[in-house]
């Protein structure tokens, strides 16, 4: 990162250097030089092959969560990465769209507007709220606001839940409104020009065209008097204020264009389940669109749909045992070729992970036959060799948990440790890791989702503040 | 008449807990301007931790130790628990990032808060564990005059919540520590230069906001009897919202803050409704922001150009 | 002549402490005034409280006759008053170029739809913004010029920085231009160049420009007039060699002779 205030030619050395870092670099300069327009073409023309070339249900189902996490990271993109506010309750406009949407298209109030009326309104009710709780935070100082929206968030998904039973003046019975935690079930379809979305690959190909119009409109704001002012008061919003830039506003409107964004995820969503529930909404959910928009990279739009693309698909597959295998071993591989250098260095620490286990495997096993009388999880390609590596125990959970607590005090630990003990420590760390989870992750593929969000938004802060594509940024305080 | 010393009294219970985590952000919110969202997690775990120690002295029902020193030891296993807990939550999630752009040890915070509540469910399972109070100490014990109808075990709460307070209070009045915690919340850099040690005062401010916060969870356990995964979070928010509304980083305030959000809750609980005290709560907080953004106590702020 | 910028009664305190006390000061149009004065004299505050940063807590500020206080900072410059910062502060992680444009946003009017929908309207306006970039970076020669445009701010050089910082306020197109110690921190050839630019700032562009400043070759250059300041009062007022020998002035600098004896 160029230091602040260096001479122009080092600035300009750096930036040459900076544009040529490996095939990721080459591969991005190459994508930027093509015209927007056909960049644009080419991502939804890549993203519609998708149904041609499977038919799994479970693979379009995928998608279409993965289409919409891009949407919401693309809407939170505005507020968090341009105008520099932090909105902690941003899963709660989501769901009041997809709540709005459904009371105005389902037999619980008994409204059946038609579709575009419906999102229209949908849309118009969610700014309107995101402006509304922009307003109390008067001077919308990071801190206060973050806490407010938090607090928003929680408060939402209450307040949705108890509904259920409103007594309302000049009324007898109890009224329910969002039907308490059943939610409302029986949303109607989404029905456009004539055209009725029934099935996921229906509503995949929607939020695919919805999302190429985002993309397409939020990059014209982005290279508007809007965009640059919203990215100055993320620089500095005094300075902002003295260039002419009504900064409250803006913010207000950066609010609002967020919470529209999220709420048309959220009717698309409420129709394509043909429900909603008050568990969609809750705080996992919330820091799934963060880790989507910090790994991408705050700021920019590719940024952002590269996040949802390796979120949204990652998080999906660890449901399914033999595909969370593959990416954990992978992942871990990916980390150690990523960081271990030279390749010498790292044939050597892959070789003593493989011999540390099998001689482990061999000595723990011969003595005490039930630490390996246990098999493996799934059922995939490296399973058997990982039988004969690993100990398994017949009953992991307790082991487990200990195995998992001592894992995460020896990484903390390593992280104050200097280079030397690092890389000793690496090859015990990997065999934990993968200890840690045959025996016990993998029990709970769903808390191991969350732990696995938790740690990423953590790790990625820590490490690459900037994300994937985020642009290094330089703060002087 | 009886149902309102109820009420109060169940508000000051609450009310000295939230002060007490209160008091942990504020402090850390003094020094380093961060929200330490892990805060209510820590609080958790210390609860967590009383818990299983309890457990491990023969429960409630039959305790291998006298009944006072299993509450010591309760309180101790836990505050120390959360107190290393929360110093290694700083060495590893923000000190690298203490210099960062705001808006990151934010969003760190926020995952330490989350992977912490799977860490949790990981380990404790999302079962809800009751301390069995009532087993150790009976219900009947405490004072019965009139209408007054206090249990011991709230008594000791708010009474030990109350000691901590001002032991803390002169902590950052009179010691050299917490003259150093005051120094390094005024001005960082200036209290570098003035050979103050920032890094060991920043630990230091996390082990005793850390260890107020595991206390106040063995509290909650005692009184409330219910120990489980998800009770940090909105404590945490609460808490939080207490010490903005006292006015952040400032101690008398935070105390103030918390009792005052506990009363608007039991209240709220006691005369309108259980199920929507949060959304009190919240509005408490709206209010504050509109009324008097730098809260009860706190001093305005002047912005330097 | 009504003057164009109009400060009279102005006062100004921060927690009991009188930082401004019954300020009056006029800028007539087109003339370059430098305010002087020690560290601490509340010159920035001066600035502060023109700009609608700070509030004050009584008496007017008046642009051309119409009333400043209470107008909110994004307004003031609206009304065509930019400054610069003392402590730079430009958009660091924006381009050179976007830093100019940004500034432009008050006087544009495109709504948001206009601009996704690029209406003749809207790309009519960002052609404009773009002109009004080249005249800006073009008054500051080759200095801004060519790929400098569009590196991030954060590469420029300090003395960069401190033409950027101008050149961004030339382009909310002001009247009235506050520029706050310009040569700071700047060697004695690039602190020539800013003698030299305050005075084509008003030539070519006709300025009026309102300058704090601490080196007294720049003042004695490019002052018409100076009003030095002390303690938030105004201690002399007049030609640059009138206010250099105010004893007032010289006491504030270096003290009373009895102090120092």
């Amino acid at each position: 990162m160029p230091p602040v205030g260096v001479d122009e030619w080092v600035a300009r050395v750096e930036e040459r250097r900076e544009q040529r870092a490996g095939l990721l670099g080459q591969a991005l300069a190459a994508w930027d030089r093509i015209a927007p327009v056909w960049r644009l073409v080419l991502f939804a023309a890549l993203v519609a092959s998708v149904p041609f070339v499977t038919d799994s249900d479970f693979i379009i189902r995928v998608g279409v969560n993965t289409l919409l996490l891009a949407m919401l990271a693309l809407g939170l993109n505005i507020v968090v990465g341009w105008a520099g506010l932090l909105d902690l309750g941003y899963i709660a406009f989501y769901g009041f769209g997809a709540y709005t949407y459904a009371l105005l298209a389902s037999d619980q109030i008994d409204v059946h507007l038609a579709s575009w009326l419906a999102i229209v309104c949908v849309v118009v009710a969610c700014a309107l709220l995101g402006f509304l709780l922009g307003l109390p935070s008067r001077r919308l100082i990071g801190d206060y606001l973050a806490i407010v929206t938090l607090f928003f968030g929680q408060v939402f998904v209450e307040v949705v839940t108890n509904l259920d039973r409103v007594t309302l003046p000049g009324k007898d019975e109890p009224v329910d409104i969002t039907g308490g935690p059943n939610g409302i079930a029986g949303v109607d379809p989404i029905q456009l020009f004539g055209f009725e979305f029934l099935t996921p690959t229906d509503y995949f190909y929607l939020s695919l065209v919805v999302l190429v119009i985002l993309i397409g409109g939020l990059y014209l704001i982005d290279n508007s008097r809007t965009g640059r002012a919203w990215r100055a008061i993320r620089e500095d919003p005094l300075a902002a204020g003295l260039m002419t830039m009504p900064v409250k506003r803006l913010k207000l409107m950066a609010f609002a264009f967020g919470a529209a964004v999220a709420g048309l995820a959220g009717a698309i969503f409420a129709a394509l389940q043909i429900g909603v529930f008050p568990r969609n909404f809750e705080t996992p959910f919330l820091i799934l669109i963060y880790a989507a928009v910090i790994l991408g990279g705050a700021g920019s739009i590719k940024g952002m749909l590269a996040g949802a693309a390796v979120v949204g698909i990652s998080f999906e597959l660890l449901r399914e045992p033999d595909e969370a295998s593959w990416i954990f071993y992978g992942g871990v591989l990916l980390a150690l070729v990523l960081t271990v250098r030279p390749w010498r260095r790292l044939a050597a620490v892959l070789a003593g992970v493989v011999v540390l286990g099998l001689a482990l495997h061999a000595v723990v096993g011969g003595l005490w036959p039930d630490a390996v009388a246990g098999s493996p999880r799934a059922d995939w390609a490296l399973s058997s060799a990982i039988d004969n590596w690993l100990l398994l125990p017949d009953d992991p959970k307790t082991i487990g948990n200990w195995a998992f607590v001592v894992l995460v005090v020896a990484v903390v630990w390593l992280s104050q440790a200097g280079r030397r003990a690092r890389l000793l420590a690496l090859v015990p760390l990997v065999y934990l890791g993968a200890f840690v989870w045959e025996n016990r992750l993998m029990l709970d593929p769903s808390v191991t989702r969350q732990l696995m969000l938790g740690a990423l938004l953590i790790v990625v802060m820590i490490l690459r503040p900037a994300g994937l594509f985020g642009a290094k940024r330089i703060e002087v305080a | 008449m009886d149902f309102f010393v109820q009420q109060l009294v169940n508000g000051l219970t609450l009310g000295s807990v939230y002060a007490l985590l209160a008091l942990g952000y504020s402090i850390v919110y003094g020094i380093l301007k961060l929200l330490n969202f892990a805060h209510g997690e820590v609080y958790m775990m210390g609860a967590f931790m009383g818990y299983f120690t309890l457990v491990a002295l023969g429960g409630a029902a039959s305790p291998a130790v006298p009944v006072a020193l299993v509450l010591v030891l309760m309180f101790l296993v836990a505050g120390l628990s959360a107190g290393v807990l929360g110093v290694a939550i700083e060495r590893f999630a923000y000190r690298p990032l203490r210099d960062a752009p705001r808006i990151a040890p934010l969003i760190t915070a926020l995952g330490m808060s989350f992977f912490l509540q799977s860490t949790a469910l990981l380990l404790f399972s999302a079962d809800v564990r009751n301390m069995d109070t009532s087993e150790l100490i009976s219900p009947s014990t405490g004072i019965h005059v009139g209408p007054l109808d206090i249990s011991l075990v709230r008594i000791l709460v708010i009474l030990s919540a109350a000691l901590l307070m001002v032991a803390l209070a002169r902590f950052v009045a009179q010691t050299k520590l917490g003259k150093a915690m005051r120094a390094v919340a005024y001005d960082r850099e200036a209290a570098e230069m003035m050979g103050i040690d920032v890094d060991r005062t920043i630990v230091a401010a996390f082990f005793i906001g850390s260890v107020l916060a595991g206390a106040a969870g063995v509290m909650v356990g005692l009184v409330f009897d219910r120990v489980w995964h998800l009770m940090g979070f909105t404590a945490g928010l609460k808490a939080f919202t207490a010490a903005v509304v006292g006015g952040i980083g400032n101690i008398p305030g935070a105390m103030l803050g918390g009792l005052l959000i506990g009363l608007a809750e039991a209240f709220t609980a006691g005369y309108i409704s259980t199920t929507f005290q949060n959304l009190i709560v919240f509005g408490i907080l709206i209010v504050v922001m509109l009324v008097r953004p730098t809260g009860l106590l706190g001093s305005p702020a002047i912005e330097k150009v | 002549m009504e003057p164009l910028l109009e400060l009279s009664g102005v006062r100004k305190s921060f927690g009991g402490l009188e930082v401004i006390g019954q300020l009056d000061l006029t800028v007539r149009e087109r003339e370059v005034v430098s305010l002087i004065g020690p560290n601490g004299a509340g010159k920035t505050t001066v600035f502060n409280l023109i700009t609608g940063v700070y509030e004050p807590d009584a008496g007017s500020i008046r642009l051309d006759g119409r009333e400043l206080v209470g107008l909110p900072p994004h307004r003031v410059t609206t009304m065509g008053i930019a400054r610069t910062f003392q402590t730079l502060r430009l958009f660091l992680n924006m381009s050179v170029q976007e830093n100019v444009t940004a500034a432009t946003y008050g006087r544009t009017r495109a709504r948001v739809w206009q601009s996704v929908l690029r209406t003749p309207r809207a790309r009519r306006e960002e052609r404009e913004v773009s002109e009004l970039a080249d005249e800006v970076f073009a008054f500051f020669g080759d200095r801004l010029a060519g790929y400098r445009r569009d590196q991030p701010a954060y590469s420029l050089s300090y003395a960069n920085r401190r033409r950027l910082e101008i050149a961004r306020a030339l382009a909310t197109r002001p009247r009235l231009l506050l520029l706050d110690e310009p040569a700071a921190g700047m060697n004695p050839h690039e602190t020539g160049e800013v003698t030299e630019l305050i005075g084509r700032l008003r030539d070519e562009r006709g300025l009026t420009i309102l300058v704090i400043e601490h080196d007294m070759h720049v003042v004695e250059g490019i002052s018409d007039r100076v009003v030095a300041l002390d303690h938030g009062v105004k201690v002399a007022e007049g030609s640059f060699d009138h206010c250099a020998r105010a004893p007032a002035v010289v006491e504030a600098y270096l003290g009373r002779v009895e102090d120092a004896a």
